[in-house]
């Protein structure tokens, strides 16, 4: 297999659990997407180390530099203070008979800001498992903790986003 | 009526990037240069031998006494 193609196999293979794992982390796709690219750059420079690696720790590898990217604080604190403040601006809208469009739509907001209201942990975890397609036992390979954690972080979580919509179908609660 | 898991997807889809947006990342990527592919091959046998030969005249002809002057 050429360079390019044997590249395109891990970026395909990856690409969705990274740029979910920078989306969880940072509450922003275009963020994530700008180090999503990133991580794979250094990949495409140092394919030579890869190459020889299985697929797993091929992952391994990918969520090491994406940990570290994530490391830089302040510029993660900024992006997701402005995702943040972008959504704080968005004014919530009482429901309101309306066109299941529209529900739809309100329906993925109030989800939304459910996640967004999650601690970091449970946010990066449901988001690698909804939107990276995971399961629990490879995000517990790649996030470093036990299965068992991983289980508990997305049932408190999916738990957060079900109270938020039993709230936006009966505002009467609570 | 909608399940939990289908509200969780709705959402997903809408951070999810898209294929396209990949699609040009990837090459983006692959246009930066990357490292040579392989590193040069070591010294053949006749490199090593010629450097053998001449290691060996540098440190005999550097420990020869110097010719006093008459």
């Amino acid at each position: 297999m050429d360079r390019e193609a044997e590249f395109r196999r891990l970026y395909e293979a990856n690409r969705a659990a990274v740029h979910a794992y920078f989306t969880g982390r940072t509450g922003d796709r275009q963020s994530a997407a700008e180090l999503m690219q990133e991580v794979f750059l250094r990949a495409w420079q140092h394919q030579e180390k890869l190459a020889d690696m299985p697929d797993e720790r091929r992952r391994a590898w990918l969520f090491t530099v994406a940990r570290n990217l994530s490391v830089d604080a302040h510029r993660h604190r900024h992006i997701r203070a402005g995702a943040e403040q972008a959504l704080a601006r968005e004014p919530s809208q009482p429901p309101q008979p309306a066109s299941a469009e529209i529900i739809a739509s309100e329906r993925i907001a109030v989800v939304a800001e459910a996640i967004r209201r999650l601690p970091e942990p449970q946010r990066i975890t449901l988001t690698m498992a909804a939107a990276g397609s995971m399961t629990s036992a490879e995000l517990a390979a790649v996030l470093g903790v036990p299965a068992g954690t991983v289980r508990y972080r997305l049932s408190v979580a999916r738990r957060a986003v079900a109270e938020a919509l039993n709230r936006y179908d009966d505002p009467t609660q609570e | 009526m909608m399940s939990l898991d289908d509200d969780i997807a709705a959402w997903a889809a809408t951070v999810r990037l898209p294929d396209a947006e990949a699609a040009a990342l990837f090459q983006r990527i692959v246009a930066t240069a990357a490292p040579p592919l392989a590193v040069a091959p070591p010294p053949g046998p006749s490199w090593w031998r010629d450097f053998t030969a001449g290691f060996a005249a540098r440190m005999v002809s550097s420990t020869r006494p110097v010719r006093q002057a008459a």
